[in-house]
């Protein structure tokens, strides 16, 4: 399995995404309203070193994933990490109308539009035939639209989708997808999750290789189910040859000081790390306290 | 001998009866044989991927055939009656989604059927489940901040924010649609469990923003027990908010307490040495609060509430968190906040 970065620089602070404070994610969403500024802080990440970008496919996405094509010779070192769905998108959809018929109007009305056919003829076969897979197949493809012409090393299934899916526990689901986004992208499938220890023995029991698993992962065990002492045991054993991890909420929201915080990080059988930032000084700081 | 699962049957595949699905199946003491659903397609794709599991269209037919100990039921709320009613004959305990009926009438003969019965009732108010409201109920409980006089809760939501062409289910007050029963009841909840029942509710507006046939703003006074007031607020139909918020802030003789998902801030008049706090400000966030629970899907409540059901009934125990009468009074509630509006309007 290729190696992935030992640093990715993520998002979740352009979008108002702030566990700590209503107050604090709404000066945030203020902040990065101009798209610009967003781009700056990109800008001082690669600065620092950093070369790869995880990016949730949220409305402000295409954007922003245009300007990196546009811009690729200035960018040609990074690599990309998106993680598919933005959840949002979906949920009041799915309330409203069930889940099948959700997905179905979102396939239709995504390509009715763009004149992509044949996607959606794939799509109400899909429908007609109850293939979950394949109507999973292209909402993949619709994601990661967006992302294309840059270069993915992994696609990540959000987490919501993620933990909502390993409940059900139907293995065809997570097998079918990490065979698709190997063969159709030929990148690493990976999946985030606040439920570590159960997703990786679920892994291993359905004999699914060769994928990145991205979970919050601290001192103080923040969002991290079902007990701190189940990640640390199963992080130890873990064969990173086969899952590498990833560690995400590393400052549990800012509960931790930063020092603190990846002295813990450091000495764990972790191989990457993904945290966001919006000032070159965090950035700089964060990525020198760093030592994986 | 190993004590056989709990046989669980969930009606209503929507949003909620998806995430109780994934949460319930992970549960070890329980066993989901069956799901109902309107649509084919939803059963049908659920049957070819989980080959165990028994299907319907009609509830009857699930209860009937698949003969579980408990259902879960999410389905829109003007259907709870008739299904939960259906259940009571059969002796099947419930966990009956929020609100708990769209009829404050049908909520008092079904709270009243499982009082007599012995049967494990459940509404889904999540709130009562979530880190940071447990514990402000025990800060209220320890009279940290003296006796409460006087809060203000508030609940805002993008959940409304399109005009619509009102052909959904929720496009209908007597289905159990628009702000008030859809999120105003999970606040009208809330504020029954930290400051007791509601008496009476007086000055309530409702607006309507986008919805054609249902209303998207409520706001009004709701009046507790020996004077203890507050103002309610609930508006789904603000865009600036990306995802669910509560805000309620409390305020009693010796300070006061400001709470929302991200965690509380109380305020003291004096310093309070036996809970280790110092006058003026003292402040906690989410992750000084919260305990993991087993299994993560949305949100730390979803699978407390779900497991303390199953665990109920594993022990054959009555003392639910959120039983039918605290679902019949939410719905009290509902019902005269509809009359008020009405009557300032003549």
């Amino acid at each position: 399995m290729d190696s992935i970065d030992k640093i990715v620089f993520g998002d979740n602070q352009f979008f108002g995404i702030n566990h700590m404070s209503q107050e604090k994610s709404q000066q945030l969403s203020e902040k990065f309203y101009d798209i610009k500024n967003i781009y700056k802080v990109y800008d001082s990440a690669i600065e620092c070193g950093i070369d790869a970008i995880m990016l949730n496919s949220n409305q402000r996405a295409p954007e922003i994933c245009e300007y990196f094509r546009k811009n690729q010779s200035k960018y040609s070192n990074l690599k990309w990490y998106p993680s598919i769905p933005y959840p949002h998108k979906y949920a009041n959809m799915v309330a409203e109308k069930g889940i099948f018929p959700a997905i179905n109007e979102l396939i239709f009305s995504n390509n009715t539009t763009s004149g992509v056919l044949g996607m959606v003829t794939k799509g109400s076969s899909a429908l007609l035939s109850k293939d979950a897979i394949k109507l999973m197949q292209m909402l993949i493809d619709l994601e990661i639209r967006m992302f294309k012409g840059l270069d993915i090393k992994v696609i990540f299934l959000q987490n919501i989708v993620t933990d909502l899916m390993l409940g059900y526990g139907i293995k065809e689901i997570f097998e079918e997808y990490c065979y698709y986004v190997k063969r159709k992208y030929n990148v690493l499938p990976g999946f985030i999750t606040i439920n570590l220890p159960f997703c990786l023995n679920k892994l291993k029991e359905w004999n699914i290789k060769d994928v990145v698993v991205c979970s919050s992962i601290n001192k103080i065990g923040f969002t991290m189910s079902p007990n701190i002492e189940t990640y640390e045991e199963i992080i130890k054993n873990n064969d990173s040859s086969v899952y590498q991890i990833m560690a995400m909420s590393t400052l549990a929201s800012g509960a931790i000081k930063p020092q603190e915080a990846y002295d813990y990080i450091n000495q764990q059988n972790i191989q990457s790390v993904v945290f966001g930032a919006s000032s070159k000084n965090h950035i700089e700081e964060t990525v020198k306290m760093i030592k994986l | 001998m190993e004590t056989p699962k709990i046989k669980i049957g969930i009606i209503g595949m929507g949003r909620m009866g998806i995430t109780h699905f994934s949460i319930i199946n992970t549960h070890e003491k329980a066993e989901i044989v069956s799901v109902a659903d309107t649509s084919s397609i939803t059963l049908d794709i659920l049957k070819k991927y989980i080959k165990s599991l028994q299907v319907f269209k009609d509830y009857k037919e699930l209860i009937d055939v698949s003969k579980p100990d408990a259902i879960v039921v999410c389905t829109p709320p003007n259907l709870n009656y008739q299904i939960i009613k259906y259940a009571f004959e059969k002796g099947i305990h419930v966990f009956c989604e929020k609100p708990f009926t769209a009829d404050r009438k049908q909520a008092k003969e079904l709270a009243d059927l499982f009082n007599k019965s012995g049967l494990i009732n459940q509404v889904g108010y999540g709130s009562r489940s979530h880190d940071v409201f447990i514990k402000t109920k025990l800060l209220i409980e320890s009279k940290i901040i003296g006796d409460v006089i006087r809060y203000k809760s508030e609940m805002f939501s993008c959940a409304k924010t399109k005009k619509s062409n009102g052909d959904s289910w929720r496009e209908k007050r007597e289905n159990g649609g628009g702000v008030v029963f859809e999120m105003g009841s999970h606040l009208i909840d809330l504020n029954n469990y930290l400051f007791g029942p509601a008496e009476k509710v007086g000055g309530t507006v409702l607006n309507t923003v986008f919805s054609k046939k249902v209303e998207d703003i409520v706001s009004s006074t709701i009046f507790h027990k020996d004077g203890l007031a507050g103002t309610l607020l609930v508006n789904w139909s603000d865009e600036s908010y990306r995802k669910p918020m509560i805000n309620i802030e409390i305020f009693g003789s010796k300070g006061k307490i400001v709470v929302d998902f991200y965690g509380y801030k109380i305020y003291l008049m004096e310093e309070n040495n036996s809970l280790n706090m110092r006058k003026g400000w003292n402040i906690f966030k989410l992750p000084d609060v919260i305990t993991p629970v087993p299994f993560y899907v949305r949100g730390n409540e979803f699978t407390r509430q779900l497991y303390y059901f199953i665990d109920l009934v594993c022990k054959k125990e009555t003392n639910s968190i959120c039983d039918f009468n605290d679902g019949l009074r939410a719905q009290e509630i509902i019902e005269m906040l509809f009359i008020d509006s009405e009557n300032i309007k003549k």
